[in-house]
């Protein structure tokens, strides 16, 4: 009998050949691996995000093989001498060993911490560039506002998340939490002692954030995660005007072989990052903390970055207490505005806004090409007095550590941050609405005179006028439109110069392309074709 | 070294044959592109094969690979080896996480720029061009669609059967209900069992008065206490000092004499004359505000500032709230000594402790 | 003889405890002794532990005390007044604030103060340790008061105990970390890193400017020396575990580290990744 000859090179064929007759995947798989995404830094931001939280995810698995969430007491008998013998709940023991106890363990829970922080701060700063781009605009609002809706179940994960140790900076933080529930007018008791099972802090809390830290919101946020990646795939990713760019056209690569290499090394460099934080800079040392007792505190206490922005509304906010005289009399404490009513006008407001907007100018159409902030400057404006509104915030929820590090007064740190909190949004929008205008001056001054050369000439009659070179072909001044692309500025940039230094964030163009920014490629459609010029291209 | 070929207008071109044998690779791929309506426009080799511009790469990438090698065996070796376990002082172990930290890291980003200066420098530069059809449907196939929803509904006929959509929405409701009620009615929790938010642990229990304790519950004698200094102090009871009383913490001041005097007056003028015993007031550590520890006390000024909102709470008037967010002072806790010479509470707070709420009369 | 004795049995006899076993006389002759010993030494006691009347006049200081009292004229008497009394408006008095007091304030270079402000800094101390002590024996010697013992302040301390005391009465203001924290309007707890054992311990007892007093009747010297031994060894001298610390400022610091170190370290990746070079 002849034995068949094994052919090692025709497995792959052949095993895509069975797996097309069963699941007839070559056309879509075409179709993916062809798709176009558009090149730029700003587009990667998100992607932070998306990285930071599979690192989450991974790190997340780890700690709960360690983690007891469970708040009967114990003694501490692990191998931190400094707490030895002192009576805790399980979930800070627990927490403990897993910093000293638990080998690798203190590294992955500083990367779990890190990458949280980083998850938080890329959704932010991806929201910053959605907004001021105008990404958000039709088709684009259903994912403006899941991405949105990711900040606040991200503020969930992180607050639940860093309420599991028990210890007693974050046991303090779960006590304001709690206060902040109580505040809530009629409902606010009972909801409290819905949520705590009884009086503060109760016995199953810990146990109740855990299963809605592993389970419940990282589902939630996969969910919404999934829906507005697959917004991104469905639409198609929007991009930034330039030659050959259009709103009905994507220019870009092709997800293979460029693309998807660049992201797959870009996931592995945020892994890095998070890693080399995780492992060099100490995060949440709740070691120091202690178990939480509910007469112990610190000195400035502060929630994470992302919080930090509630509890600065909480500080500045006046002592004024709404005293309702029916029966017994009811009251509506203080801490009610800054940290229910204040986010809940910010949730409705960023949800709002891409409706708000395109309703204003009474924009129905579709917009796949981003605006530069410049050419919108009252939204751009806008903006940045939202972003002001924000930073005082959050300088106010930590202006103890300000208050004694730059030797302010506390005191006047509050009153600064009141004063603050009503003039600098105003003096951000007037300044970045002037910003904008002056930009765009300059840019159609540039485009009707040309670019400053830096050549100065005398004239005949001895005055001195410096050369500009004109960006239109043609004789001296042929004005150009502005059509928001991005116009150079410099010589070098236009080739006539040559490279004055290699460039490494602002690559310098070759003479013969067409002026264009950094991340936007030339793409002025040619007569001719190129294809691959390697000696194997042709087989 | 990039090769031009004439370049074909999209429309009205010959499907190419890809089974030919003689076709290329590369035109199989953009004729792939082609049929998903992208046009590659432009696409360049970086390197000339062979050149010294793409050894120097193909070096770079290498060792780029090379490196996470040797820091991921660096990784393993500290993991297994390295002392790891705490011990106090500045030992080896300080080094442990950081090593580990870094040698990850390195060994991440190795393989990260590894990946990306392949693909950023010896792949060839692309530009392509994808339609993105992104208009809504054809008004026949909206019509379509559309129709074929309404197909469905007429061919249920609940307009021409009334009941059996009033039956359906009766039906439906009570079985909403029934998968929410256990989840709420499991949850909720009625707030105000044994009066727990009015009450704390210095409420007299069997006609004794409660003392005040330390945290390792021994009773305080009014000379534990120097002039100028405080103390935080537990109800007397079994589980006193534990988060079981989250609500009961105090803090026990002793003040100095004037202080006294003029902290007297005040709280004659609340009510609370009999409230001090001697030069020693005891005021709850729970904020008014929002119940974190208000315990930084300084006994010059007599204020008592909260850590986590700044509120600050001026203790000789009676612990009036003068800066920051709180808006109501801190409950005093009436004391006298017993007997035996130990501080006691006279009742349980006459106000209610912790964050204001609601139903707070 | 037992009546005898009895009325014989004064203050002396009482002293000794036991009744006298050896001849009249001799008994007679110790006795006046030890009366005049007795006298001296409560004098003595008295001249050193009377409060403010006697300093009026001019108590017997020891010589330590002399050297402190001639630095004391010498740099002190301004804002305190002479013999310590106090001036209004520009010092307090420093009848009964003790050793403990001048320990800590001038060693930590607090003392002399240079202009009145909201609250005393930490400066380079002005005086050697042995003037220290010198200034200190002469405040103590004019009014009493606490004193920091001497020898080892953490003898046998519990670092575990250390830690729940700092919790409930230190970290409050001076952080878990021990790096200080704001008081209101321009007052703040001090850092408690440059701080020796001496002058937390003379802290603790004497309550310097808005600190509360923690006597020994409230916190007892075995307890003291743990605490001390907990902010010395745990919190100073032991290394953080988890890397650099970020000065232990807590979240505000973690948060500037994401933001100046991760993001920008990742946006400067992007702009690499996504340029064109």
């Amino acid at each position: 009998m002849k034995r068949r000859k094994f052919d090692v090179a025709a497995v792959p064929a052949k095993t895509a050949g069975a797996v097309d007759d069963r699941f007839q995947v070559a056309t879509p798989l075409r179709k993916l691996l062809n798709k176009v995404f558009p090149d730029h830094w700003s587009f990667l931001l998100g992607e932070i995000a998306l990285f930071s939280f599979v690192v989450l995810l991974l790190t997340g698995v780890f700690l709960t093989f360690f983690f007891e969430p469970a708040m009967t007491e114990v003694v501490y008998n692990g191998s931190y001498a400094p707490l030895r013998g002192t009576p805790m709940s399980a979930a800070y023991a627990s927490s403990l060993d897993i910093s000293f106890d638990v080998r690798g363990g203190l590294i992955m829970r500083q990367m779990h911490h890190w990458s949280a922080l980083l998850f938080m701060a890329s959704i932010v700063v991806h929201m910053l560039r959605v907004f001021f781009t105008g990404a958000f605009r039709k088709p684009r609002e259903t994912n403006w506002i899941i991405g949105s809706l990711l900040f606040w179940v991200g503020f969930l994960a992180g607050f639940t998340g860093y309420s599991l140790p028990d210890d007693g900076l974050s046991g303090t933080g779960l006590r304001i939490a709690s206060a902040i529930m109580l505040s809530i007018p009629v409902i606010g008791s009972w909801l409290t002692s819905s949520i705590f099972g009884g009086e503060f802090p109760g016995t199953i809390i810990i146990s109740r954030f855990y299963i809605a830290h592993v389970l419940l919101i990282p589902g939630l946020l996969l969910a919404l995660i999934g829906v507005h990646l697959g917004l991104v795939f469905k639409q198609k990713h929007t991009q930034w005007p330039g030659p050959g760019r259009t709103n009905e056209n994507v220019v870009g690569e092709r997800m293979f072989p460029r693309y998807a290499l660049k992201q797959g090394g870009f996931f592995m460099v945020v892994f890095g990052v998070i890693a080399l934080m995780g492992g060099l800079f100490q995060i949440n040392p709740i070691w120091y903390f202690g178990p939480y007792e509910a007469w112990v505190v610190s000195a400035a206490s502060q929630p994470d970055w992302y919080v930090m922005f509630l509890d600065g509304s909480t500080r500045l906010m006046p002592a004024w207490e709404v005293h309702i005289p029916i029966g017994d009399g009811y009251v509506i404490p203080p801490l009610f505005w800054p940290t229910v009513v204040l986010p809940g006008i910010l949730v409705g407001i960023s949800l709002a806004y891409p409706f708000l907007e395109a309703r204003h100018l009474k924009d129905r159409k579709h917009h796949n090409l981003l605006q530069r902030p410049r050419d919108v400057p009252a939204r751009t404006a806008a903006g940045a007095m939202a972003l002001a509104f924000f930073v005082v915030l959050t300088l106010s929820g930590a202006n103890d550590v300000i208050a004694d590090k730059f030797q302010i007064s506390l005191n006047a740190m509050t009153w600064a941050g009141r004063i603050g909190l009503l003039i600098a949004p105003p003096v951000a929008y007037y300044v970045t609405y002037r910003l904008c205008l002056g930009l765009q001056q300059h840019d159609r001054e540039v485009l009707a005179h040309g670019v400053e050369t830096g050549i100065i000439r005398r004239l005949p009659d001895g005055r001195f006028v410096e050369v500009h070179q004109p960006l239109a072909s043609g004789d001296g001044h042929a004005e150009l439109d502005y059509v928001g692309w991005v116009v150079p500025k410099k010589m070098n940039r236009l080739g006539a110069l040559g490279p004055a230094i290699r460039g490494f964030f602002y690559p310098i163009e070759k003479p013969a392309e067409a002026p264009v920014s950094p991340g936007h490629p030339p793409v002025e459609p040619r007569t001719e074709r190129e294809e691959i010029g390697s000696g194997e291209g042709r087989r | 070294m990039s090769t031009h070929t004439e370049h074909q207008a999209p429309q009205g071109r010959q499907p190419l044959d890809v089974l030919d044998p003689r076709v290329s690779r590369f035109d199989i791929v953009q004729e792939g592109a082609r049929r998903d309506d992208i046009e590659i426009v432009h696409y360049e080799p970086q390197v000339v094969p062979g050149s010294k511009a793409e050894r120097r790469m193909t070096r770079t990438v290498a060792s780029f690979f090379l490196l996470t090698g040797l820091a991921a065996t660096a990784f393993l070796i500290i993991y297994i080896w390295w002392p790891w376990q705490w011990h106090p002082g500045r030992g080896g172990d300080k080094y442990y996480t950081p090593l580990l930290g870094l040698t990850l890291g390195v060994a991440l980003l190795g393989i990260g720029f590894g990946i990306l200066t392949w693909g950023k420098k010896l792949l060839p530069k692309e530009v392509s061009i994808q339609g993105r059809h992104d208009g809504p449907g054809t008004a026949e196939d909206r019509k379509i669609t559309g129709e074929t929803m309404l197909y469905l509904a007429e061919e249920m006929g609940v307009r021409r059967r009334p009941l059996l959509g009033v039956s359906l929405v009766a039906g439906l409701l009570p079985v909403g209900a029934v998968a929410a009620a256990p989840l709420v009615g499991g949850l909720i929790k009625q707030p105000h069992e044994n009066n727990q938010m009015f009450t704390t642990g210095f409420a007299p229990a069997d006609g004794h008065k409660v003392r005040l304790v330390r945290e390792d519950g021994r009773p305080i004698r009014p000379a534990d206490i120097s002039a100028g200094g405080q103390l935080t102090v537990f109800p007397g009871i079994s589980h006193g000092v534990s988060n079981r009383h989250a609500d009961s913490p105090t803090l026990l001041i002793h003040l100095r004499e004037s202080d006294a005097v003029a902290s007297r007056e005040a709280n004659a003028r609340v009510g609370h004359e009999d409230y001090m015993w001697g030069n020693y007031a005891a005021f709850s550590k729970i904020c008014t505000h929002a119940g974190c520890p208000a315990s930084l006390y300084e006994q010059q000024t007599n204020r008592l500032l909260c850590p986590c909102h700044q509120s600050q709470f001026l203790i000789t008037d009676n612990a009036r709230p003068v800066f920051g967010p709180a808006s109501r002072r801190l409950p005093q806790l009436p004391i006298e000594v017993d007997e035996e010479g130990f501080f006691v509470a006279k009742s349980d707070y006459t106000e209610t402790v912790g964050p204001d709420f609601w139903e707070r009369p | 003889m037992t009546s005898d004795n009895d009325r014989r049995r004064g203050l002396l006899a009482r002293l000794r405890g036991r009744p006298a076993a050896r001849s009249r006389g001799r008994r007679r002759l110790g006795a006046a002794l030890r009366l005049i010993a007795a006298l001296t030494l409560a004098g003595g006691a008295y001249t050193v532990f009377a409060p403010g009347v006697q300093a009026q006049e001019n108590p017997p200081l020891t010589s330590a005390a002399a050297e402190g009292k001639a630095l004391f004229d010498v740099s002190c008497v301004t804002c305190h007044g002479r013999n310590a009394q106090g001036v209004e408006g520009r010092g307090p008095s420093l009848i009964g604030v003790g050793a403990a007091s001048v320990d800590f304030q001038v060693s930590t270079g607090r003392m002399p103060m240079a202009r009145q402000e909201a609250q005393a800094m930490r400066k380079p101390p002005v005086f050697t340790a042995d003037q220290v002590d010198q200034l200190a024996q002469y405040i103590q010697e004019l009014g009493g008061g606490p004193e920091v013992p001497e020898g080892d302040l953490r003898r046998g301390a519990d670092l575990a105990t250390g830690g729940e005391l700092f919790r409930i009465n230190c970290s409050q203001c001076h952080a878990f970390g021990g790096g200080g924290g704001a008081l209101s309007s321009g007052k703040f707890a001090p850092s408690l890193r440059p701080a020796s054992d001496r002058q937390i311990y003379a802290a603790m007892l004497s309550g310097p400017q808005n600190m509360p007093v923690f006597g020994d009747n409230q916190i007892t010297p075995e307890q003291k020396a743990d605490i001390i031994a907990y902010i010395q060894e745990t919190l100073k001298h032991d290394q953080d575990q988890g890397g650099f610390n970020l000065g232990r400022y807590g979240p505000s610091t973690e948060g500037l580290a994401i933001f100046l170190v991760g993001l920008v370290a990742l946006v400067f990746a992007s702009l690499w990744i996504a340029g064109k070079s």
